[in-house]
């Protein structure tokens, strides 16, 4: 008994001892390199994320700051090339907000990267704020977010949302005389914005909206959903979900040979993967974005580049909603700090509220902190001909839209 | 005072008690004295120490395995989303801790009458049901999924965590000591047998489980303020019910230090293989999960100390072989 207490009290008093010599962070001496870190999902239902969207952009993009021989910061007149230090959470949120705050207070990175997902960006955005961190958001992210941007001003999105993408698609239908439209939306905070801005201004329009239906993330067989879309006789199947519930309808779909005038796919749809499966069964689907390498000039060297970049990398697929402007928004850092002269976050954040910034979408800049909504390519893409084609109401249209959509081959 | 009139009369006794006042005066200092990353992750070990202590409180000394850690712990995260803007923490913690503790009162009455797998899928499966209703009430009554929590500092979490763990240590060396302590070891024992002796085994039972989920509650109320934005998936994760269960295996569920040490090496290595070693994390953890089952059928604890009754007994088996 007493030797036994005795190996307890010898442990347990040496954890604690042990905590008190934790190492604390870098600081002081000569700074040679830009650290980028943070936390991401490298493991977990979120990596596909870290493997497929914003993974390869901000991969490609220190690659390419430190092929150029690094960024010229005027405080440390010198070139500094970037190093990345980046923790996997797990696809867990409460990992995520420890690493956040271990990359910013112990290692103290210089800046930092956006987690993965809405609700991880929601959670990111105060800590970034507390410590006085540029966040600028890539997955995720919505436009209720810009109700909160007053209270976060060190966070900047740069994908755009629901706010301008569901008033192209209706401006889309209408255009195209549909009269009714089935909505299916996915149980998480991506699909509750969606349908929640995609419902009223279908009704706005004048476009019945004959079923409404939320799915779980895990749902495996959505047949009775798209029998139910069939027999309402909707014109327009919307289903504002991700790739793997798009995917699960779209089979149902084919399978039920349901063939509606729109068939509509929420993220994912734009993805390079939809075609790579579906093949000429993609005809017609349309999906957010959008742009392709037809969108101009810097947009196809861009397309060019990633393409040589990532060509050995089997898992990288072309994202056309997401893969320009999170380029952009790193874009936009990498101007601002060089603009600024500083690694100093509070003088950047000033610098990119105040600046325009020359990025791969042309010229862009921030308005509420989100790029503005005239900087992006386009809202709405449809595959056609193997291309996902801008079709938005706008002079940056690379096509005009498909509708009714051809028939399944 | 009472520490020094202990060690006065009983010093062998006396050095644990001493060695848990040294280091909860010590925990007690980290946050000065440390960088602030320490006080974070070890903010986060108390989490866990909470929950498995809770745990083994009830399942532990019940023998009834709950898996309704989760549920108990995202009604404490829902408490402080709804009124974190309102309610300064420890009122946050009591309202989390109350409504986890009605919680579990009323699954008691209804499930504690169920034996073995029953109960355990009942438990679970409430931590689904939560999940889906909140999310349910969410999407549909308030057009949104998630809700931002009003944070606290990361020293005010860690000091909330701290005082209640203290209680919590307090109230289970009271109960332990008590009849209601050694009813609950009577029902693990033999459920029938403790019937037959007089003790109201399902009110018993209740009440255990009851007084388990207030700080399992609490906790959530607190660490809900370190993450700023929740929603029903990441309150109601269910890995908030198995890990408990785990980090109590590995370190001994039969002594009352067991589960702190399973937590605190559990929640540590966790930390040091997803910061270090990304790709290998959830294959070490499960190699080191099935080499714990196999290999320490009583926890870490339950080794060290056959180890040195091992020692022990050759160093007596050498002192007779002497004389």
């Amino acid at each position: 008994m007493k030797k036994r207490n005795l190996i307890l009290l010898f442990l347990a008093v040496a954890m604690v001892f042990s905590l008190f010599g934790c190492g604390g962070g870098k600081g002081g001496g000569d700074k040679d390199t830009i650290v980028f870190g943070g936390s991401r999902s490298i493991t977990g239902v979120y990596a596909f994320f870290e493997q497929s969207a914003y993974g390869p952009i901000y991969k490609m993009w220190v690659d390419d700051v430190n092929a150029a021989g690094g960024l010229y910061v005027k405080e440390y007149d010198k070139n500094m090339k970037i190093e990345l230090k980046v923790y996997d959470d797990t696809s867990d949120l409460s990992t995520m907000t420890r690493n956040l705050e271990k990359a910013i207070v112990e290692d103290q990175v210089d800046f930092i990267l956006p987690p993965v997902s809405t609700a991880f960006l929601y959670a990111a955005a105060p800590i970034a704020n507390k410590y006085g961190k540029v966040l600028i958001g890539a997955e995720g992210g919505s436009a209720t977010l810009k109700e909160s941007i007053a209270q976060y001003p060190y966070f900047f999105s740069s994908l755009n949302f629901s706010d301008t993408q569901a008033p192209a698609l209706v401006e889309i239908l209408q255009d195209h005389g549909i009269q009714s439209a089935y909505v299916v939306f996915i149980e998480d905070l991506h699909g509750t914005e969606y349908s929640g801005a995609l419902i009223p201004a279908l009704a706005n329009a004048g476009i019945a909206v004959n079923g409404v239906k939320s799915v779980p993330a895990d749902i495996q067989d959505m047949t009775s959903i798209v029998q139910d879309a069939q027999a309402s006789g909707s014109d327009a199947f919307l289903c504002l979900t991700y790739p793997d519930q798009g995917y699960l309808a779209l089979n149902q779909s084919i399978a039920l040979k349901y063939n509606p005038k729109i068939w509509f796919m929420g993220s994912g749809g734009g993805f390079s993967s939809t075609l790579d499966i579906y093949g000429d069964q993609a005809e017609g689907i349309m999906s957010w974005g959008a742009w392709n390498p037809k969108s101009g000039q810097a947009a196809a060297e861009y397309f060019d580049h990633f393409k040589d970049f990532w060509k050995d990398d089997p898992n990288v697929c072309y994202d056309y909603w997401g893969l320009i402007p999170y380029y952009a928004g790193l874009q936009c850092l990498q101007q601002a700090i060089e603009g600024a002269g500083t690694l100093d976050n509070e003088k950047i954040q000033e610098y990119l509220v105040n600046n325009h910034f020359q990025t791969v979408l042309g010229d862009t800049w921030f308005e509420n902190n989100m790029i503005a909504p005239d900087c992006f390519l386009g809202n709405v893409g449809q595959w056609q001909n193997g291309v996902f084609e801008v079709i938005d109401r706008t002079d940056k249209a690379t096509s005009e839209p498909i509708v009714p959509k051809p028939e399944w081959p | 005072m009472k520490l020094l009139r202990a060690y006065r009369e009983k010093p062998v006794r006396a050095v644990p008690a001493a060695a848990v006042v040294l280091i909860l005066i010590l925990l007690g200092l980290l946050p000065g004295m440390t960088p602030p990353y320490t006080t974070i992750m070890v903010g986060s070990v108390l989490m866990y120490i909470i929950l498995s202590l809770c745990w083994n409180m009830f399942s532990g000394a019940t023998g009834y395995i709950s898996l309704a850690t989760a549920a108990f712990f995202g009604l404490g995260v829902y408490a402080s989303a709804f009124l974190g803007g309102t309610l300064p923490l420890p009122a946050l913690m009591l309202v989390g801790g109350a409504a986890a503790s009605v919680l579990a009162f009323l699954i008691g009455l209804i499930t504690l009458r169920l034996r073995g797998v029953y109960f355990t899928i009942f438990t679970l499966g409430i931590v689904k049901l939560l999940e889906q209703l909140i999310l349910y009430l969410e999407i549909h009554f308030n057009n949104t999924r998630g809700r931002f929590v009003v944070s606290h500092s990361y020293t005010e979490v860690f000091y909330a965590l701290y005082v209640l763990l203290i209680l919590l240590l307090a109230a289970i060396l009271i109960i332990r000591r008590s009849r209601f302590g050694k009813a609950l070891i009577c029902i693990a024992e033999g459920e029938d047998a403790a019937q037959h002796i007089g003790i109201n085994a399902t009110m018993v039972k209740v009440l255990a489980f009851t007084i388990s989920a207030f700080a399992m509650g609490a906790a959530g109320a607190a660490m809900a303020t370190r993450w700023s934005y929740i929603d029903p998936y990441i309150a109601f994760n269910a890995n908030y019910s198995f890990l408990p269960v785990l980090m109590v295996i590995f370190g001994g569920s039969r002594y009352l230090p067991g589960p702190i040490i399973g937590a605190a090496i559990f929640a540590y290595l966790q930390e040091l293989l997803t910061t270090r070693f990304p790709y290998i994390y959830m294959l070490a953890m499960g190699l080191i999960m099935i080499a714990a089952i196999l290999f320490m059928p009583r926890g870490i604890l339950g080794l060290i100390y056959d180890g040195v009754r091992k020692i022990h007994k050759r160093k007596e088996a050498k002192a007779d072989d002497g004389s």
